[in-house]
């Protein structure tokens, strides 16, 4: 019998994928998936190190592991405790059914939408209510309040465990569903329509405090007296459309990124250069 | 009266701890009112710890890492603060003087600690090329330094000098300085807008980004309401185009 070439053996690693393999898959994100963030693929490698384990049972040559693993390395950023999990969860599933690229498609069309939903949840609706609330026993000299905090954390952290498995079990149903990809359409459009209505209402909330501060001086005459009167710039703006110049720093990074296809590290860059500027030229 | 290079350690390991804590299992350490009771603890004040931390919680309310966007890392501020608060003679007035510069001088290292680790996934592409799960895996769990080491050293250097001198270096600070960089705070968040936009197909769906800033921009609705508005919009695009969300 010819002794097979390197490249058709089979890894030791390959075979079916445990339930074993699946929890040590969902530990490593929970716990260190934001490990290696950066700014230019963000979670990326993260989500490669965590998909580890189910990835090397489902390659078959060194080849196929170069390339599963190569899918994995492409930009990626979402909420980590809310939303990642689903995601990371689902996508193990598409691997495991031999789906990846489907997976990987499911996994860039949620990021988006989940992170904005996830922050809602954590930033809006629970973080300020509980800040509130411990600071102010706090105050008070109680430290409860800190410990309710460290409470919080924790709920987060043990939250991620059954949002994994439930997002294994939705893509395990859509990879079986004849209609899989009519339904996951659906679900895509909807979370997508979701996200941006939610930026739309972040932009102006969260960068409110981009405002101007120049004024003119304008000799007026009033009652045959003339006077100074200094003109703020900033309600005439707010008149024309409010919150115009959040939107248009969000546009012009918008623009870089896409349009010129700038990294996010040059972009960074170049709003720092902009605010520096703008900050000396008392503008803003 | 300032601390020994033991003390100045044990609140850098603190730093770092935080800063993982949150980062990975997403403990939410970096809330300033916990990193300033465990200094508290450290230090032995802990009132000082809980008060600084719960006026640095109060002062964040509303700033979140939206996209990973920068903002001043009052974590930091609260581990300085309390550990100088607690000393006698600065008292808590004199902490908190210290934790808001340093929050906010901070920020350019969050910025310099996000950007490092961009050579850790260089290097990981590098390990994948050549099909070596080890060194990907190495490149992975070594991605913490730069955030850790960014947190640590200021806090270890800052504790180690002692509060004066840390002081004399704020106020040395040109005020126009601080406001650029507290400008440059403001506007890192559009960074984070625009990634997460360029990840959505805005172009065919970008009346509802409109609709979401009209209801804040001209109605005033908070952002829980914004989020209700769009769930209905989703729901009601996809029934009218004749499908059902649950299908």
């Amino acid at each position: 019998m010819a002794k097979p070439q390197e490249s058709e053996r089979a890894l030791p690693e390959y075979g079916p994928v445990t339930n074993a393999d699946l929890t040590r898959a969902m530990w490593r994100h929970n716990i260190t998936l934001q490990f290696s963030w950066n700014y230019e693929r963000m979670q990326a490698l993260g989500y490669l190190w965590s998909m580890l384990p189910v990835i090397q049972r489902v390659s078959k040559t060194k080849e196929d592991l170069i390339a599963n693993m190569q899918r994995h390395l492409v930009f990626y950023n979402t909420n980590p405790a809310v939303g990642s999990p689903v995601i990371f969860g689902a996508s193990c599933a598409m691997e495991e059914k031999q789906q990846g690229e489907v997976g990987d498609s499911l996994k860039v069309a949620l990021m988006g939408p989940l992170a904005g939903i996830g922050d809602t949840i954590q930033a809006i609706l629970l973080r300020p209510i509980i800040a509130v609330l411990a600071a102010s026993l706090a105050l008070s000299g109680s430290v409860s309040g800190p410990i309710i905090f460290v409470i919080f954390g924790l709920f987060w952290f043990l939250f991620k465990v059954p949002q994994f498995w439930w997002g294994y079990r939705q893509g395990i149903g859509l990879v079986g569903e004849v209609t899989a990809g009519g339904r996951l359409d659906r679900i895509t459009e909807a979370a997508t329509i979701m996200g941006l209505g939610v930026v739309g209402g972040f932009i102006p909330s969260i960068m409110a405090k981009l405002t101007t501060t120049v004024a003119f001086a304008r000799s007026v005459t009033v009652d045959g007296q003339a006077t100074e009167k200094v003109v703020q710039l900033q309600p005439t703006l707010d008149q024309i459309l409010p919150y115009m110049i959040p939107v248009l720093v969000v546009g012009f990074a918008y623009w870089l990124l896409k349009n010129r296809k700038q990294s996010p590290l040059k972009v960074l860059l170049y709003l720092t250069v902009l605010a520096f500027a703008l900050s000396y030229a008392h503008i803003m | 009266m300032t601390y020994g290079i033991a003390m100045a350690l044990v609140l850098a390991i603190l730093a770092y701890v935080c800063v993982l804590a949150n980062l990975g299992p997403s403990l939410l350490w970096t809330e300033p009112l916990i990193a300033g009771w465990l200094t508290g603890m450290l230090v032995g004040n802990v009132e000082v710890g809980i008060t600084i931390g719960a006026t640095l919680t109060l002062m964040s309310l509303g700033m979140w890492t939206y996209g990973g966007a920068t903002i001043p890392d009052f974590m930091t501020g609260a581990i300085l603060g309390t550990a100088f608060g607690a000393l006698p003679g600065v008292g808590l007035t004199g902490g908190l003087a210290v934790a808001v510069p340093a929050a906010l001088l901070m920020t350019q290292l969050d910025v310099l600690g996000r950007a490092t680790t961009t050579l850790f996934i260089h290097g990981a592409d590098k390990a994948v090329a050549r099909g070596d799960v080890k060194a990907v895996s190495w490149w992975h769990l070594m991605g913490h330094l730069p955030w850790g080491l960014t947190r640590a050293i200021p806090v270890f250097l800052a504790v180690w000098l002692g509060a004066k001198p840390v002081q004399d270096f704020i106020n040395w600070m040109p005020a126009s300085f601080m406001n650029a960089m507290k400008l440059t705070g403001a506007m890192l968040p559009a960074l984070g807008f625009a990634l997460l936009l360029s990840m959505l197909p805005v172009k065919k769906y970008w009346p509802f980004a409109v609709i979401g800033f009209v209801l804040f921009a001209y109605l005033k609705l908070p952002m829980v309401g914004i989020a209700l508005v769009s769930v209905a919009a989703a729901v009601l695009f996809i029934q009218l185009k004749g499908g059902t969300v649950r299908g």
